[in-house]
């Protein structure tokens, strides 16, 4: 028998294998900041000249974010956030279903914040599949702005709005950008940490991009 | 009398230990261009010959202090010169000198200058000094002028690159700290994008009557949609939840 | 929407041949290298083998009403993994990429797998002309189960339209007096444009009709 005609691997073998290897990208390195809308189009033109993928013109995004929730049957853990993305400029992709873990803040010396993260391309029935999971909507958003790429780091510019149930435009959160660096990579590439912080040097003093740990602002105010 | 040959000892030594320091570091510079020429970086490799000149340094300094008067006293008299291979020196010198020879010797005894570098040197002092003291104003001059125009566009380049900090430091700020984390909670745990609700509340998303802005129940539109054989009326609903909602194919 | 091709997936169940009985006490491994035999008979070559299998997880019992996730990968679409989810009536489904077998790990809380239904249907793929041959043996927990045979025929996309060519097929190569019935998903599906999940579905069916039947035929 030739080696074409082995029997092919299991999908679970296969998945095993690359866990094994540590392929997997399943880490997000994530630095966050903003910029006053008066100031985004400086940002923009910085941006423009630093990054890859500016050759054919910005590349721009237009998504709506739905987050859910899986509550722990046991109550003891959190319940596990799922998110669904949805390109609203390109209605024929498929769906972006992301799960997302705690994140780790670490001390001083890590320059990111590291969390677990899962980016699943989807396609079908994908919110009334995770309603019938048991999935709860929690919130929604839509986002749109810009995206940028420089080497394996992704820096996204973007207005995040309210949906709004009438038809009247949506209303943004803020009078500023959300600005996000981030790159996904397999467990222990720590390195690229170092890459994102002297990226993000360069975006100084027009945007400041830090570790912000969201869960400890939430309970402040 | 034993006194001055103790100093004179420490001096060779100090001397013999700056020569020393010397000598490796040509030796590190000299592996370097040979062995790593190909790979060298020559920004770092520039590194050595400030190493060197700083040995050179201490090796000057050690010479024209008073420590050292004696030294000037001393003198070196050549007894026997030959080109007889002498083993001893050989070794003295690591294999570089084989023999006191007479074409190396004005070299290693050599307290002036060469005679072609002293001409040299001669002629330039020369030069200088029929110079008219106008001629040598106007060319001091002429070059303060070119060096202050380089300075000014260096530093006319550095103003643009680190204008906007400046502007910023002084001027309006570019961003708010209270923005970004206004933003990253709302995205984060959806602060602010709930209608009329605590973030993390249990149960209100599915509740009927809150939140004014927007109901929940249409989120669920396309749950309907998705049946295969809707009848027809459950199909003008999803028209309508259609246009609010994008997650429908 | 991607579109797939026409495919029916037949059961072939021991003794069910008039003209080559099997005898009971033969092996499902008698079974496929008999039929092996017709199909090279008829011109067709082997390209190598296919896989498809599915494992089920279950709700915790605390989240109400138990629900059920089927998660298949089928050789033929190696990069996607395809899930079902059974809910009462109701079969919602996502196609998703490699990954989504890690958020079932993530979700082992709330689904756990049951390991002893994992079933999968293994074996030969030919082609011949413009069909597709994989006669493949189901082994539920490494005990066989039984074969199943599915033919696709390429040039289609609609399964009304090729219908009765399939079954033709089928017969041709089962014997005459093999019923060949169309799933129950198929069935509503007759008039529709094919895709991958269409099959999914298909063996689905067939799957969870073994798991119904356990420990009778062992052979």
């Amino acid at each position: 028998m030739s080696a074409a005609n082995l029997a092919p691997i299991t999908a679970t073998d296969s998945l095993s294998q690359a866990l094994k290897a540590n392929i997997i990208p399943n880490q997000e390195y994530l630095l966050q900041g903003s910029v006053l809308d008066s100031a985004v189009e400086v940002l923009l033109h910085r941006l423009r000249g630093l990054c890859d993928n500016v050759d054919a013109g910005t590349e721009t995004f237009d998504d709506q974010e739905v987050c859910f929730s899986l509550r722990d049957p046991n109550q003891q853990a959190a319940p596990l956030m799922l998110r669904v993305r949805k390109a609203l400029d390109a209605r024929d992709m498929p769906f972006q279903l992301r799960y997302i873990g705690q994140p780790d803040l670490g001390d001083k010396s890590r320059p990111t914040v590291v969390r677990s993260s899962l980016d699943i391309a989807c396609s079908g029935m994908l919110i009334e599949f995770l309603n019938e999971l048991g999935c709860r909507i929690e919130f929604e958003y839509s986002v749109k702005g810009y995206m940028f790429r420089k080497g394996r780091m992704k820096i996204t510019v973007s207005k995040v709005f309210k949906i709004s149930q009438s038809s009247m435009s949506p209303e943004p959160i803020s009078q500023s950008y959300l600005v996000e660096l981030s790159v996904l990579a397999p467990q222990g590439q720590d390195a690229i940490g170092e890459d994102m912080r002297a990226f993000a040097d360069q975006l100084r003093p027009l945007v400041q991009l830090d570790k912000i740990d969201y869960k400890r602002l939430g309970h402040m105010s | 009398m034993q006194r001055e040959e103790k100093q004179l000892e420490a001096t060779l030594h100090a001397i013999l230990n700056r020569v020393n320091d010397l000598k490796t570091a040509i030796q590190a510079l000299i592996s370097k261009l040979e062995n790593e020429y190909e790979t060298i970086n020559w920004p770092t490799f520039l590194d050595n010959y400030a190493i060197l000149s700083g040995h050179l340094t201490g090796l000057s300094k050690i010479l024209q202090s008073e420590v050292a008067p004696s030294l000037r006293s001393v003198v070196v008299l050549p007894l026997q010169l030959g080109c007889e291979r002498d083993e001893a020196l050989a070794r003295l010198t690591e294999g570089r000198v084989p023999a006191c020879t007479h074409d190396l010797v004005p070299d290693l005894l050599r307290t002036k200058p060469e005679p072609q570098a002293e001409q040299r040197l001669q002629q330039f002092n020369h030069k200088a000094s029929t110079l008219s003291h106008d001629t040598a104003q106007k060319q001091v001059a002429q070059f303060t002028k070119v060096i202050s125009h380089v300075w000014e566009i260096i530093s006319k380049g550095r103003e643009d690159w680190e204008g906007e900090s400046m502007r910023s430091a002084g001027m309006q700020p570019t961003h708010s700290i209270a923005d970004t984390h206004a933003l990253v909670t709302a995205v984060g745990t959806g602060k602010g994008l709930r209608p009329g609700m605590p973030s993390m509340g249990p149960s209100g998303v599915g509740a009927p009557g809150l939140g004014p802005s927007r109901g929940p129940a249409p989120q669920l539109g396309p749950a309907a949609a998705a049946m295969p054989k809707a009848p027809s009326a459950i199909k003008t609903n999803i028209k309508a939840a259609n246009q609010i909602h994008p997650y429908q194919r | 929407m991607k579109r797939g091709k026409a495919t029916i997936i037949c059961e072939v169940k021991n003794g069910s041949y008039s003209q080559y009985p099997v005898p009971e006490n033969k092996t499902g491994t008698y079974v496929i290298e008999l039929l092996t035999k017709r199909i090279l008979a008829l011109g067709a070559s082997q390209q190598g083998q296919f896989l498809v299998d599915c494992e089920s997880y279950l709700s915790h019992p605390q989240m109400g009403t138990t629900k059920t996730v089927h998660i298949l990968h089928n050789s033929e679409q190696p990069a996607s993994v395809f899930s079902i989810l059974e809910s009462g009536t109701k079969n919602i489904h996502v196609i998703a990429d490699g990954l989504f077998d890690l958020l079932m790990m993530k979700l082992s809380q709330h689904y756990t797998s049951k390991k002893q239904t994992k079933i999968e249907s293994k074996g030969p793929r030919f082609e011949l002309g413009d069909f597709c041959v994989k006669l493949g043996s189901v082994t539920m927990n490494q005990n066989f189960k039984g074969i199943l045979v599915e033919v696709e025929y390429r040039p289609c996309v609609m399964a009304n339209a090729v219908w009765g060519l399939l079954r033709e097929f089928l017969q041709g190569l089962l014997g005459p007096t093999v019923p060949v019935q169309p799933t129950q998903h198929l069935m509503s599906r007759m008039n529709e444009i094919y895709t991958p999940i269409d099959t999914i579905y298909q063996y689905l069916e067939h799957f969870s009709a073994y798991r119904k039947v356990t420990g009778m035929r062992n052979n």
